[in-house]
């Protein structure tokens, strides 16, 4: 599991940016399983096994678009940005978020971060009937050494940042 | 954005004989209602079993945390109420993240054990992917290229396309085909983690860019389908077992209109002169042999059914013959130096066969290099080139 402290937001190189409508986007289900499939085609392509490596962020990015889908409100945007450092690709998922979703996801950050995400993360394996919040980001924790953390955007707004070093894990 | 629904890109079957219960694809399930039929599938087959049931997932390309759940769910009960019962979980290597996310299951519960299907894609690939064969893959593409240089364009190979080489080995024919076609994007595919370390290597020594080397399964790829102008694949029908499942891959992820070039040989026509009945000998053992390992190296003249019966259409055929004259006929000689030393030394040993079979064996490849190097001599491996185009 990766423990290292987040890097610092200058070190990483802008790769891709795009915005969408949040009505939009929440209008087909599919949209989650198509733009994870085309960013993670986009950033992959320089990357050793641009493949694999596309196969692996897709499952990641499709993970968290779900996330934003099941839970999302149909006013404002969704941003999706992808940075890149070394063997890291941090994606920024820029979403409108009320107050009250906010401490939810502050919540389910934090529990991610913490060090029996394994022990909870296989509760949840064998618990749960269908993946909450929770279990899906402790998934990126445990199965792609993701380091996530939350920053505040525009007052009705929250960015998601995870840290995805998957370079390594592919080669 | 399209709101068309894609089309089905998921399999769930059980296969009784084998106990199997298989997963290929992608699933990405808004809810578990939505495989409810794969669910089933599932659960009737854990009725069924006795013993053990394997679940593959091997070719299971995409699968969200819903899906995972679902099926996770029917196995883990499954557990609970029948202790006579194992599961074994097959995940690929080379869809990384398939294995991670299952190896856990095993933490949950012991009934559950998870392996890595890896070593063996098809019974001769220890033999080809055998690091120690590289420096002469180089020299066999060096004098191969002379001939198909000249014979790709007729197949549709032309710069500015989009090609896939699949079975790319050491990358050498993409690096090649790069420098010469300057094609728009390669991807070049292979199982062999050595073999692809040094094709990078080499590319990024030679300062070339845009090939795309990943690591595969030829038989079933990570590649989405109907992307590729043209899809070349040498060399590499004749040592799989099964010829026309890979010919279905190169097929899928050829565009419509596009074409798919394959190369084998037919190891029985390697000739020499002199000497040329004791070459003809052990080159008619060398197809044996192959056999034996459930490799058709006698597949050549057979690309032009297999590319009809996978439904190409206006399938061309051709052959030509690389020879000690084409340059050093050194090149040509340590090619069959190395055949034998693969062929006899590991092959025929591995099979069981005799010493005085051995040496009779070798005299042929021996004989062979005679032909080449005799300064009166000739020496000849014949190639066929055949390519189909993927109906529009």
């Amino acid at each position: 599991m990766h423990v290292a402290e987040r890097e610092p937001e200058a070190d990483f190189e802008p790769l891709l940016q795009l915005e969408m409508e949040m009505g939009t986007f929440l209008s087909d289900w599919h949209h989650c399983d198509q733009l994870s499939t085309f960013v993670a085609r986009m950033i992959s392509l320089n990357r050793t096994d641009p493949v694999r490596h596309s196969n692996f962020f897709s499952s990641a990015l499709n993970e968290l678009l779900e996330v934003l889908f099941r839970g999302g409100f149909p006013d404002g945007q969704i941003g999706c940005a992808v940075y890149r450092q070394g063997p890291t690709e941090r994606v920024k998922l820029t979403f409108p978020c009320p107050p009250r979703q906010r401490h939810f996801l502050n919540e389910a950050v934090a529990k991610a971060r913490r060090g029996d995400a394994l022990a909870r993360y296989l509760d949840s394996i064998s618990t749960d009937l269908a993946p909450t919040r929770d279990a899906v980001l402790l998934d990126l924790t445990i199965n792609f050494d993701a380091l996530i953390h939350l920053e505040d955007s525009a007052p009705s707004s929250i960015t998601l940042v995870v840290d995805l070093p998957l370079e390594g894990i592919v080669t | 954005m399209s709101s068309v629904n894609p089309p089905a890109r998921f399999s769930a079957e059980f296969d009784a004989n084998s106990q199997e219960f298989s997963l290929a694809g992608v699933v990405r399930p808004r809810s578990a209602d939505e495989i409810a039929t794969s669910i089933s599938t599932l659960k009737e087959a854990i009725e069924e079993v006795r013993g053990v049931l394997y679940i593959n997932v091997k070719r299971l390309i995409q699968m969200n945390n819903t899906a995972f759940h679902a099926f996770v769910r029917v196995v883990l009960d499954a557990c609970r109420a029948r202790s006579d019962l194992r599961f074994v979980i097959i995940t690929s290597s080379v869809v990384g993240w398939t294995t991670r996310m299952f190896a856990h299951l095993n933490k949950l519960d012991p009934q559950i054990t998870v392996e890595v299907y890896d070593s063996k894609f098809y019974p001769g690939q220890n033999f080809v992917e055998n690091t120690s064969f590289i420096p002469i893959l180089r020299t066999q593409t060096k004098m191969t290229w002379r001939h198909e240089r000249a014979i790709l364009p007729r197949h549709g190979m032309r710069p500015g396309i989009v090609m896939a080489d699949i079975c790319c080995g050491i990358g050498d024919f993409a690096v090649l085909v790069q420098k010469d076609f300057q094609p728009a994007r390669i991807v070049a595919l292979d199982h062999s983690r050595a073999s692809l370390a040094y094709a990078r290597d080499v590319a990024a020594g030679f300062g070339i860019s845009g090939i795309e080397y990943t690591y595969g399964d030829a038989s079933e790829m990570l590649l989405e389908g109907n992307q590729f102008d043209l899809v070349t694949c040498r060399h590499s029908l004749q040592i799989f077992n099964r010829p026309d499942v890979l010919l279905g891959e190169l097929y899928r992820i050829c565009k419509p209109g596009g074409r798919v070039y394959v190369t084998n040989e037919k190891n029985s026509h390697c000739l020499g002169e002199p000497r040329s009945q004791s070459i003809q000998w052990t080159y008619n053992e060398v197809a044996k042999l192959f056999s034996h390992f459930e490799m058709d190296v006698e597949l050549g003249p057979k690309s032009r059914r297999y590319l009809a019966d996978a439904g190409f259409e206006d399938i061309i055929v051709e052959s030509f013959m690389v020879t000690n004259l084409d340059g050093d006929p050194r090149d040509f000689a340590d090619v069959i130096m190395a055949w034998e030393d693969v062929y006899a030394g590991e092959m025929a040993v591995k099979r069981g066969d005799s010493a005085e079979f051995i040496q009779r064996f070798r005299q042929g490849f021996q004989d062979h290099i005679f032909a080449a190097l005799h300064p009166k001599g000739y020496a000849g491996w014949p190639i066929w080139v055949a390519s189909g185009r993927k109906p529009l």
